[in-house]
């Protein structure tokens, strides 16, 4: 048989699958962004109103929320639609208030700031919180404060979603092994994209349809349920447990000679009582950055010991060229059989787009390595055992961080090319090299985008949207009005940034092979780009712990015979946000201390329910009356923010 | 003893232990025991360079390996031990390594293996190690990520 197994027919079938792929998200994009533009034409209301959400408005959100985790977006949803910020930004598009849905996804953005999500592990359903919680805030007319907690507990919720689609997954993982066996080229590329991804639609579309239709009343009516002091403890906690996602991320980044900037950050924003614009701050980090590379640097160890380890990497290296077995792959000219760019942009755009496509638990990105390898095999072997060989070669277990991971997808690109060339490159070879440097491609690359680039990235969009709509930035998130230029500008930057390393990484991974990744690797760029990454990171996070982290004590003191908050009057002369920076330092050294970030959250939320108990003065009801209110809010210990409000009527007054 | 972590990881070194367990342990010194990376010059090299500056990775063979683990046993330097699989582990316990729990991190699936948890798949080999590690009195927990709870691998190896 002179047909290759995956012939004309098969192969048009791949391309359709691509393109109907393709069309689809371009018309779901289209669907969640256009009607919510018409919607947010009818005039955004500054105060936020309570209001029903369409069983259309649901409906875009749901596709919203599975978008969120798709892989149609060139593989950017998880840097982008996922993170609270965008949903938050895309949510108001849909329901009609594009810059109130920014500040609360903003808000709600914050305690996920140090989120990770590595090697099959989510720790909470960001996607989620953002997605519903916004929709419930805005829906429900609840100040973003509020939202950050109820947000906080849907993303718990939402881990159900990732793990049940994660072993459903492992199950079309062998119904590719099925198609890899009749050497059906196609066959794999459609297991690992189209049964996943319906699985997923369903699982993810249904219940944030249902939350999404019927979760705002049913909030609204719990809360209304609830006496005012402990509601005023949810927008206590909402100003506390940004605390914790701040200092989750500064687990990654506020380590020895950066540590200052955290500091500077953070007095800059305070004493210039949140006038100046977070970009301002970054800037300022991006200079300080540069200063301190050329000046300061190395946090290095002991310098002996540094020397010791690079002659080790030296001999080992020299070591490295005269064994064969170590020989880098480098495609050259020669070769009978020669792929051409095409072939390789092809293979790497399958990989951006469907590397995560049926990510599973049995081989995680297996099935996505298989489908990148498509083009690549389709050019390489023609018979049908070579054909059968490669696919099963590359269905195995796999995972790496999918960009700067993209390394090993080109090394092992060019030893397939070699091989196919009749190059004495066996079965082991190549998944030695995959295994082995899927592990620590894996770790510089999570430690690159997801634990310094997208958490810095992020925390500069926060900041630009939890600002006014004018740009400039206010103190706290009250008087914020939200700046859609946030997410915008946060999504643009984290797109190239991602897409040219993903790019990069696969290309000179190709040409270059084994060296590369050690020129790379010994060449410090990666800690030059870290370390500036750190001193500006440390700076824009330690502006907006000022921003979004709020303690304020409620008790009264007498001055000179006349009452005045002790927070007001002796603390905040003093030294702004003092409270609001020991708690984001405390938290970090706790987290330090090995004490879990979900025990924490326990135990902040229910301090701040407790601190808003009205301990000096009479527990109210549910009165709506605000002297009442006001009452209960200056008689705790905690204000929830400053919205106590001036006393409402001079009768009322104590 | 002085092992923050003792992890089971076919990966090694990835994000799940360069951001996860290094920050959170504040470990200084990664030793992996592992013969067949041992003798790979290249792995060696591009292991020695994917962790963080400031953090020296040892890559040992297991005769060196174990000679290695049981001199940093008795020095207060935080260190995390990596193997690629649990029989590595058996051989630095029989070694007099002194190893009180050890983590079973990561195992990808494979023909022959069976899911035991999450991204943790093994085969009769093992499970044979892993329950022989019990009998020795070392205990076997899994957790993925340092925030996780550990889970007993007693609880979820059904067949002892």
């Amino acid at each position: 048989m002179s047909r290759r197994p995956g012939g004309p027919e098969r192969s048009h079938m791949y391309r359709k699958t691509a393109s109907i792929g393709a069309a689809l998200a371009l018309a779901m994009l289209l669907a969640v962004v256009l009607p919510g533009t018409a919607l947010g034409a009818s005039g955004p209301d500054p105060t936020p109103v309570k209001f029903t959400v369409s069983v259309w408005q649901a409906a875009l959100i749901a596709i919203g929320y599975y978008l969120a985790n798709s892989p149609w977006l060139f593989g950017l949803a998880f840097f982008t639609l996922y993170r609270p910020l965008v949903a938050g930004f895309l949510v108001g598009l849909i329901l009609g208030d594009p810059a109130q849905g920014t500040l609360i996804g903003a808000a709600i953005n914050v305690p996920y700031l140090g989120f990770i999500s590595a090697g099959g592990n989510l720790p909470a359903d960001a996607g989620l919180a953002g997605w519903v919680g916004t929709t419930i805030a805005l829906a429900s007319g609840l100040d973003p404060t509020k939202a950050v907690t109820i947000a906080f507990g849907l993303g718990l919720l939402g881990t159900i979603i990732f793990y049940g689609r994660m072993a459903a997954d492992s199950v079309f993982a062998h119904w590719a092994d099925a198609r890899a066996e009749k050497a059906d080229i196609a066959g794999v590329a459609f297991m690992n994209l189209v049964p996943g991804q319906l699985f997923l639609f369903v699982f993810s579309f249904i219940p944030v349809f249902l939350l999404a239709l019927n979760g705002p009343s049913a909030v609204q009516d719990a809360l209304n349920a609830l006496p005012i002091w402990t509601v005023n403890g949810l927008v206590i906690a909402g100003g506390i447990l940004p605390a914790i996602g701040i200092a989750l991320n500064m687990r990654f980044i506020f380590r020895g000679s950066a540590i200052p900037y955290f500091f500077i950050g953070y007095i800059l924003m305070t004493a210039t009582h949140g006038s100046i614009s977070l970009v301002v701050v970054a800037a300022l980090g991006l200079a300080l950055a540069y200063l301190h590379l050329s000046f300061v640097r190395r946090d290095a160890p002991a310098p002996a010991e540094a020397a010791a380890e690079a002659a080790a990497a030296q001999a080992a290296s020299a070591q490295a060229g005269s064994s064969p077995a170590a020989k880098t792959p480098v495609a050259g000219p020669g070769l009978a059989i020669r792929l051409t760019r095409g072939d390789l942009v092809k293979s790497w755009a399958l990989w951006t787009f469907f590397a995560h496509a049926n990510y599973n638990y049995e081989r995680l990105q297996g099935t996505g390595f298989a489908h990148a390898m498509t083009p690549i095999i389709k050019r390489l072997y023609t018979t049908e055992d070579d054909i059968r060989a490669a696919l099963k070669r590359h269905l195995v277990f796999f995972n790496t961080e999918p960009n700067f991971g993209n390394v090993v997808h080109g090394t092992v690109i060019a030893m397939e090319e070699q091989r196919a060339n009749g190059a004495a490159i066996d079965d082991d070879a190549i998944n030695s090299v995959k295994s082995g440097l899927m592990g620590p491609m894996a770790g510089i690359g999570d430690t690159l985008s997801q634990s310094t680039i997208t958490p810095i990235l992020l925390a500069l969009g926060i900041g630009i949207a939890g600002g006014k709509a004018s740009g400039t930035v206010v103190p706290t998130l009250t008087g914020a009005t939200g700046n859609p230029l946030g997410p915008i500008i946060y999504v643009a930057l984290v797109s190239i940034v991602i897409v040219a390393i993903g790019y990069t990484a696969w290309m000179q991974g190709y040409s270059r092979g084994r060296m590369f990744i050690t020129e790379i690797l010994k060449s410090g760029a990666i800690d030059r780009v870290l370390i500036g990454a750190g001193v500006m990171g440390n700076m824009v996070l330690g502006a907006l712990a000022a921003s979004f982290v709020v303690v304020n004590l409620a008790p009264t003191v007498t001055i000179a015979g006349a009452q005045m908050n002790l927070q007001a009057a002796v603390l905040d002369p003093l030294f702004p946000g003092a409270l609001a920076l020991g708690l984001v330092v405390m938290t970090w050294w706790l987290l330090r201390r090995r004490i879990s970030p979900l025990a924490l959250l326990a135990v902040y939320l229910v301090l701040s329910i407790v601190a808003a108990y009205p301990f000096f003065g009479p527990a109210s009801t549910t009165s709506s009356d605000p002297a009442a209110q006001y009452q209960v809010c200056t008689s705790s210990l905690l204000h929830p923010y400053y919205a106590c409000g001036a006393p409402p009527a001079p009768s009322a007054q104590p | 003893m002085s092992f923050r972590l003792v992890r089971i990881d076919d990966r090694l070194i990835h994000g799940q232990v360069v951001a996860g367990w290094l920050r959170a342990l504040g470990a200084k010194r990664i030793v992996i025991v592992d013969d067949a990376t041992a003798r790979d010059e290249f792995l060696r090299e591009v292991l020695t360079l994917a962790a963080p500056q400031g953090v020296p990775v040892e890559v040992l063979g297991l005769a060196d390996g174990a000679a290695r683990c049981l001199e940093l046993a008795s020095s207060p330097e935080p260190v995390i031990v990596l193997a690629r699989s649990p029989r590595t582990i058996v051989a630095l316990r029989q070694a007099g390594v002194p190893i009180e729990v050890v983590d079973l991190g990561g195992m990808g699936a494979g023909p022959g293996k069976r899911r035991l948890h999450k991204t943790i798949s093994v085969g009769p080999d093992d499970l044979a190690s892993l329950r022989l590690l019990e009998e020795m009195g070392t205990r076997v927990e899994i957790q993925i990520v340092a925030d996780d709870r550990p889970i007993p691998f007693r609880s979820l190896d059904s067949n002892q």
